[in-house]
Order: C-alpha cells, then structure tokens, then sequence
C-alpha cells in the first residue's frame, strides 16, 4: 500500500493540479503531493532493512492472467536510493520556482508531478508491463515541458528527445517481448514478473536469443542513460529545457537504474558476458574522456553543464562493468550524488541566466560580487562535480576507479586522464563566471530570493552531508552490489 | 432451430421498422424521439448479444452460424451503432428526414451482423450488400453538400466494382468445389489447391474484400470518402463498415481457404506492411483532420491485417480485440471531429472545411469535454500505455514475436512510432495554441456518445482480462473451423 501511494499521489495530485486556477494554488498543491511523498518516502526508508539484498514493501495483484501481467510493487536497496533521491529534491524544485512568472502555471506543476509519479513507478514496478507503462509516462510530460517552456531551439530539442528515447524505448520493448516469449516457450505460463523472468534468462538454449535480448534491453537503457554514443539528445534537451525541466533530467535515473536491476542479474549469463563487459567498459570509459572533452569546449554554461553530466554518466557504465562490489556500488552512488548536484548546477544555470539574461561564459564575470549567496552554493556543487573528498562526488567517482581498477585497468587509465580535464572545465568555468572583475554590462544583478537559496541550499547540505557519512544509502548499495557479484560467482567471468 | 439465436438482429429489425413508421406520424420537431428509440433498440440488442457469448449453434439449414466469433464481431458492430445513433440525435437535429437516416443506420448494422454470424457465402454476400447499400446512401446523406455526393458516389462506385469481384471470385470457388458453405469449401480445399482456378479466385476475393477494409492499394476512395461525408457517418464506416470486411476476410480465406495459406499469407504480409506505412506516412502531412483519421484508419487496418499473416490464435485473438478497440476509438474520434464541426457551423454557416486542423486550435479550453475524449482516443489510436489500443497492439504485436515473425513486428511498432507524430499534433492544437471565439457549451448527445467510448477505451485499457478471453475464443472458432 505504501509504495502505490508513492507512486499514485503524485499522479492524483497531478490530475487538481491541473484544475487549479491560479499560480498560488498550482504551486500549493504541487507542493503538498511532493511533500506528502517525501514524508511517505522517509518513512519507507526508516522500515527498511538495509542489510538484506531481498524485495522490500512487496505488492503483489493480479491482472491481466491471460498474459501474465500482475500489479507487482517492490523495492530494493536498488531502487530505495533513488526514490529518496527523487522525494527529496522534489519539494525543492517546487520552491526553487515558488516566485517563477511562467504562462499556464497549472500544467507546469502538473507536469512535474506527472513526471515524479512517472519515475517513482519505474523504481517501484516489479512486473515488465507495469514497468515499460512508467517507462514510457516519463517521455510524455518531459517532452511538453521542452516543447512549451523551454528555450529558442525547443521544438527541436524536445522532438529529438523524443524520436530518439521513444525508439529505444521501442528497441527495449522487443527485448521485454523476446524474454517474455523466451520463457513462455520453456514454461508454458505466461509472465511478465520481472524477478521471475531474471531466473528465467539463463535457461533459455539458443545463446544468440540471449544475447540479442540483452543488448535490445541495454539499448533502451543506455540511450536513457545516456552514454557515448547515444547522446546527442542529451545536450539539446538538458540546455534548452528550462530549468525545472532540467532538474527532472536530471532525476531521470531510470536508464542508471535499468543498468543495476535488469541487466547486471542477467549480465552472467549472456553468450558473451565478456563481449558486454567490454561494450560496457568502453562505452563508459568514452563517456568520461569525450563528454569532459566536449564540456571544456563549451561556451555556453547550461550546455557545459549538460556534457559534464554525459561526463558523468560514464562512471555509471564503467563501474558496473567493473563487477567488484566496490566499482558497482560506487556506481550506484554516483546516480545518486550525480542526481544532488546537477540540480544545483541546473539551477544555478538557470538563476544566472534570468539574473544576467546570458549564460554565455565569457559574457559573465565577477558575478560572486553581486550574488554571494549563489556563489557559495554553486561553487561547493562544482567541487562536489570535480570531485573534491569529502564531497559525494568524490566516494563515487573513486570506488568506481578503484574497484573498476581490479578487472578493467585499461578503462581505468582512460578514465583517469579525464579527472584532470574535468578539474580544468570546472575551474575554468568557475572562475570566468563567478570571479574576477564584475561586468558593469550585466546591469544590476540581483542575488537569489530567499526560497532558491533555501532550496538549492538543502541540497547544497546534503552533498556535504552524504560526503562526509554516505552509509545511510551506501549500506544498501553496498548488500544489493555484493548480491549482484555474488550471482557472478563460478560463471568464470 | 432456436430463433432467439437471433433474438439481437430481431431487436435491430423491429427497431428499424418502428423508428421508419413512427417517423412518418411526427412532426419534424419531435423526431427526435426516434434517436432515443433507435439508441434503445441498439442498446437492448447490444445486451441480447452479450448475453448469448458462450453459444455455439448453426441455424437455418447450417448456412447461418452463432458463435463466439460472431457474437464478439456482433458486439463490435452494436458499438459503433450505439455511438452513432446516440451522436445522430444531434446530427439530424431539425432535418426532416431522421427516420431514413436511422433505418439506413441500422439495417447497415443488421447486414454486417450477419455478415459475422454467416456459414454460407451466399448469406455472406448477401448481407455484405446489405450493410453496402445502406451505407453509399447515408455518405450521400447531405443532399445539397456536394462534396457529400461526391464522397457517396465515389464509395457506391468502387463499392459496387468490388461487390462485383467478390461476387466473380465466389463462383469460381462454386465452380471447383461445387458448394457455397463456408466449411464445405475448406472440405473441398485439396481440389482448389490443385487447380489454378482457386489462385485467381483468392485474388478476385482480396481485392474485393481489400477495398473494404481499404488495404492499400485498393484504399483510394476511402480518404475521400471519409472526408466528405458526414462526419458521423464516416464513424459508421471506418469503425464499423471496416470491420465487416474484416470479418468477412476472416471467414472466407482462415476458414473457407485454408488450403491455399501460403499463397494469401503472402499477399496479406505485403498488403499489411504496405498498407501501415502508406497510411501513417500519408497521415503525417494532412490538415483535415477527418482525411488525417482516414488514413490513420488505413494504419489500424494495416496492423490488423498482420493477424492474416501470424494465424496463431493469439494473434487472431489480437486482431479482433483490435477490431473491438478500433470501433471504440475511431468512431470516438470521428464524433469528436463531428462536434468540433457543428460548433464550427453553427458559429459561421458557410465556413470551408471545417474539420480543418487549425479549428482545432485553443479547443483544450472552448470545449473541455470534447478535447480530452479526443485525447484519449488519439493517444489510445497511437498506443499509448492503459488504453484499449496500446492493449490491443500488446497483443497483437507481440504474438506476432512468439510466431517468428520479429521483422514484420518491428515494421509495426516503428509504425507506430511514425504515427504518434499525427495524433500528438492534434493534441498540440488543442491544448498549446491559443484559439479564436469563446467557451461553448457542448451539445449533451455528443457528450453522451463521446463519454461512452471513452469508457469503452479506457476499459479496455485498465481491466482487459475478459475482453481478451472473449477475443481469443473468437480467434479459436477461425482456427477450429479451418484446421
């Protein structure tokens, strides 16, 4: 019951949100579903059991029987992260936009919560139709948040989006089917129970079947995600969304998620688990390099931002292809403090840019003069996306070199050489914004008004918070990793 | 013989016959009492036929059949008919001529009723001219609009041509097997295996029956036609006319011609990709919104043809389910269009084209009720998740997986990909361009009608668990028949 309400709150509220009249009432409303989830969310999270790799808060209804299609809810310390993830910035982006002047205020918080609701179902869903329904929700609301709110370039960034993620949600689908098929075949039941059809996978005979399954399911994940080299949607969309919707991107952990819950189980025993491992390891070790490559070409700060997070995103295939319980929680951690501070780095993005009307990086500077506020906050996120120690950026982005170092040591390598590209761009970035003499062009720039300081502020504390003490969500990484590898064990992988 | 069998068409009959004598009693202004009877009558026999699901008995010398696949095509049919009359009381609203109008009505639906139940191809043609007739008069049912003559005389023409194939393609099976029973041609199969009379029959057969169910490329009246004619009679013939060309295709090529598989699976597996893809590409580009569902229509008939080509009962079962689905959201969307038409003309009399896209500007806040139906029924039509569509292609498209046939699935569902593009326009004109004129209030009988196939779709979509079993028997009786 707890983890419907979860999911079904936001999608309800979305619905009153819609039929409000006003700005004051949209962003009421928007803001009691996000808390009421997060309150929800937090009592999950003292319930659970942190120590136990097994499904947690299960709810288990049947559906459609005829094709084996159930009501299936359950978490893991998979999936628990990431909804806290999500509860907590959630209210948040609601304050971070309480003063916001924006046309139909109504569908605006509408869609966030429709996205929320959207992506708490595919961390809770346990059944692949259930999970697919989510999947595809997210794309809806995402796609009218670019195409009507966002910036010059919005009907191109939000179709480009959208062709590109719908495919591979389509190329996914294929690979539900094939799987669903696959062990229909053998069973003779019907079932789209996503723990039942992960056992399933390593009994079906044709080794090409398996593969060709995995990869149409990685496909759909991986563009989600995204990496090198499905990721050209990414920078368009991020950077011309506006800013709200960029913090929902950026809490799209979905594909991240995907990686971790679908495809690690079944990784072992594909045909070729050492052909997926290196496709993995590649993918992400190119990520890292290329994406802090094209990030310090950047001229424009929102679209920096946008790369540094493909940047990212290639510590998230690389530590799980790195299969030591380190690399993958680490891994794991790094969709969670990635998700932290990009949301500070967005809004940030998105507060100069209304302050100054540019976000074009050598047009600004000295702007820490004139906005203290912001700039202390941003400057920790950015040492926090460097990966200063003590930050959650650092515990991330280190397990995952340190345990990928065991088995992918050439990835590594790569993906080290990137860390000093990565300080460059950041620093850079830094100081020809924030610092240096203050542009008497810029007019007069007013600091953040006191609910985006509180907003990005929390977050901002978290990051220090998590950095310092990352056991409170590293714990249940850390079992549900040693789970995963221990599935591994005696494959010969 | 047990003549309540057909107690559902006795209603229809007795209905129609009721509504054209009471009709010639009333004054003009009070014929609006003959919609609600019509609507009564269609709606007691819709519940005659579900409550007769589960019957399996021949009647009439073993020319006429009830079973679950008739009784479920029946429903499919009784639908559309149900939306229609409801959403005709406003139509005909002031016309002096409202009983033709529903006589015409229901006895098309009658002739495609027995079009479903028909063991025998005589009944089959028969009742297929029935419905024909009836509906060539309805297209051209707005005398002085001349591009509703235009659209009926195109449709009674190629009709007719095809009436007259189907006819042609009939007597060469007579010829060669010496009988018109459906399961007495499938006895006789080996001999039309061995002749090739029996290729040129099938031919002379799927082109017939293809210009019902407008399969590309025998489709070339249907945009012109559902774009002429009145809007709710286009409802009548995309979501049902249609229909009775697929049902008829069902009985006379999986039952009838099962012997000669290879040869039709073939021309069906071309005629489906062909037809998917002409009609989602062609869709892209339109701007009348009933052209654009026409050729949308052309899509939906495209993937329910692949059903020919997988013949799995899941498959069968998934193409029916989809015919029922189809019913619901074409003939919704064509009765939103209709409203969004009678608003446009009541506004402006002499407006050109008033199923422009354009008039679908700003409709989010002008006309609440219609714009979220059309909605979800364009969504729906695209697939999206928890609707009666995205259902019926789950189904559909993934037995066709299970049976090997991953290619053609794959050209399905990037299909469907293309054709979210269409209807997410449409909802873009509604709900994010701002448009001309005021709120209106909604005529109540197109919300009523809208309302009831948004709870069709939508039930479809949330608890399918029994209109899949009914499909799915439905498919079983094909497969029973002919294997």
């Amino acid at each position: 019951m707890l983890l419907s309400l979860i999911v079904l709150i936001p999608l309800i509220f979305a619905v009153l949100t819609l039929l409000t009249k006003t700005r004051e009432q949209a962003r009421a409303v928007a803001l009691v579903a996000t808390v009421t989830v997060l309150l929800l969310t937090v009592y999950t999270y003292f319930n659970f059991d942190s120590t136990t790799a097994e499904t947690q808060f299960e709810e288990l209804y049947s559906w459609v029987p005829s094709l084996g299609i159930s009501y299936h809810l359950g978490i893991d310390g998979i999936s628990l992260p990431l909804i806290l993830l999500n509860a907590i910035v959630m209210p948040l982006l609601i304050l971070f936009t309480w003063n916001d002047d924006r046309k139909a205020p109504n569908r605006f918080y509408s869609l966030i919560l429709i996205t929320q609701g959207a992506v708490l179902g595919v961390f809770c869903a346990l059944d692949f139709f259930l999970f697919y329904v989510f999947w595809e929700l997210t794309l809806i609301p995402l796609f009218f948040m670019v195409s009507i709110w966002g910036g010059p370039k919005k009907h191109y960034a939000s179709i480009k989006f959208f062709i590109y993620t719908h495919v591979a949600s389509l190329v996914m689908l294929l690979g539900i089917f094939g799987l669903y098929f696959a062990a229909w075949d053998m069973t003779g039941t019907p079932s789209l129970d996503i723990p039942y059809l992960l056992s399933q996978y390593q009994f079906i005979g044709s080794g090409i079947a398996k593969d060709l399954i995995f990869v149409a399911l990685l496909f759909g994940f991986i563009v989600k995600l995204p990496v090198f080299p499905f990721h050209s949607w990414l920078p368009d969309a991020y950077t011309e969304a506006p800013t709200a919707g960029s913090v929902l991107f950026v809490l799209l952990k979905i594909g991240g998620y995907g990686i971790f819950k679908i495809m690690l189980p079944m990784l072992p025993f594909t045909a070729s688990p050492n052909l997926m491992i290196t496709i993995l390891g590649v993918l992400g070790a190119v990520s890292i390099l290329y994406g802090a490559f094209l990030a310090l070409a950047q001229k424009d700060l929102k679209r920096m931002v946008a790369y540094s997070s493909l940047s990212h995103m290639g510590y998230v295939t690389l530590g799980a292809a790195g299969l030591v319980s380190l690399s993958v929680s680490g891994a794991m951690f790094q969709q969670f403090s990635h998700g932290l501070i990009m949301s500070i780095m967005f809004m940030s993005c998105g507060v100069i840019n209304k302050a100054t009307g540019t976000r074009i990086i050598n047009e600004l500077g000295g702007l820490a003069q004139r906005m203290p506020k912001l700039a202390v906050i941003m400057v920790l996120a950015f040492m926090a996306s460097l990966g200063l120690p003590g930050l959650t950026g650092f515990i991330a982005e280190f397990s995952v070199l340190a345990g990928s170092f065991v088995n992918l040591q050439g990835y590594v390598v790569i993906a080290l050489t990137a860390i000093v590209i990565t300080a460059a761009y950041h620093l850079w970035a830094l100081q020809r914004a924030m610092f240096g003499v203050y542009k008497e062009k810029l007019g007069n720039v007013v600091d953040i008004n006191g609910y985006q300081t509180l907003a990005m502020g929390v977050i901002a504390i978290l990051i220090l918070y998590f950095g310092l003490n990352p056991s409170p969500v590293l714990d249940m990484m850390l079992t549900n990793s040693e789970h995963i590898i221990g599935l591994m064990a005696g494959m010969g992988v | 013989m047990d003549i309540m069998l057909f107690a559902p068409e006795l209603t229809m009959v007795a209905t129609g016959l009721a509504v054209l004598l009471i009709g010639l009693f009333l004054p003009v202004n009070s014929k609006k009492v003959l919609g609600y009877l019509a609507s009564l009558g269609i709606l007691a026999a819709l519940y005659l036929t579900v409550t007769s699901l589960g019957t399996n008995s021949l009647a009439f010398y073993d020319t006429v059949s009830v079973d679950a696949l008739s009784q479920f095509f029946k429903i499919v049919f009784l639908v559309v008919a149900l939306l229609f009359s409801i959403a005709a009381i406003k139509y005909t609203e002031g016309s002096a001529h409202v009983e033709e109008f529903y006589v015409l009505a229901i006895f098309a639906t009658i002739g495609m009723m027995f079009v479903a139940s028909a063991n025998d191809l005589m009944v089959l043609f028969v009742a297929f001219e029935l419905a024909s007739l009836s509906t060539y008069a309805l297209a051209g049912f707005e005398k002085k609009n001349p591009q509703s003559l235009e659209a009926a005389m195109k449709y009674f023409l190629i009709g007719s041509l095809s009436g007259a194939l189907m006819l042609f393609g009939i007597t060469f099976l007579y010829g060669v097997t010496g009988t018109t029973s459906i399961p007495g041609i499938a006895a006789g199969g080996a001999a039309l295996a061995a002749s090739p009379i029996g290729l040129f029959a099938v031919v002379l057969l799927i082109a017939g029956m293809g210009f019902k169910i407008a399969l590309v490329p025998f489709h070339m009246w249907a945009p012109d036609t559902y774009q002429g004619a009145p809007s709710i009679v286009s409802s009548l013939l995309a979501a049902g006319s249609k229909k009775m060309g697929i049902v008829a295709a069902f009985k006379v090529f999986i039952v009838a011609l099962i012997a000669l598989k290879v040869e039709w699976q073939i021309a069906f597996a071309v005629l489906a990709v062909v037809t998917m893809t002409l009609g989602n590409v062609a869709a892209l580009s339109q701007t009348s919104v009933k052209r654009m569902l026409a050729y949308s229509s052309l899509a939906q008939a495209g993937y329910i043809t692949m059903a020919f080509v997988v013949l799995t009962p899941m498959a069968l079962g998934g193409g029916i389910l989809y015919a029922l689905s189809h019913g619901f959201m074409k003939a919704g969307a064509f009765i939103a269009t209709a409203a969004v038409v009678y608003m446009v003309l009541s506004e402006n009399k002499d407006t050109q084209n008033p199923d422009h896209i354009d008039n679908f500007k700003g409709l989010g806040q002008r006309m609440p009720v219609t714009a979220l139906s059309m909605t979800i029924f364009v969504f729906a039509l695209a697939g999206i998740p928890l609707t009666a569509g995205y259902m019926s292609k789950f189904v559909l498209f993934s037995s066709t997986i299970q049976a090997g046939f991953a290619w053609l699935a794959v050209i399905a569902i990037i299909n469907s990909a293309i054709s979210l593009f269409y209807y997410a326009k449409i909802v873009k004109y509604m709900y994010f361009l701002p448009g001309e004129g005021s709120k209106i209030s909604e005529p109540l009988p197109y919300t009523i009608a809208l309302a009831v196939a948004v709870i069709g779709v939508l039930a479809i979509g949330f608890w399918p668990e029994p209109f899949i079993y009914w499909a799915m028997e439905a498919g079983k009786v094909l497969l029973a028949g002919g294997i």
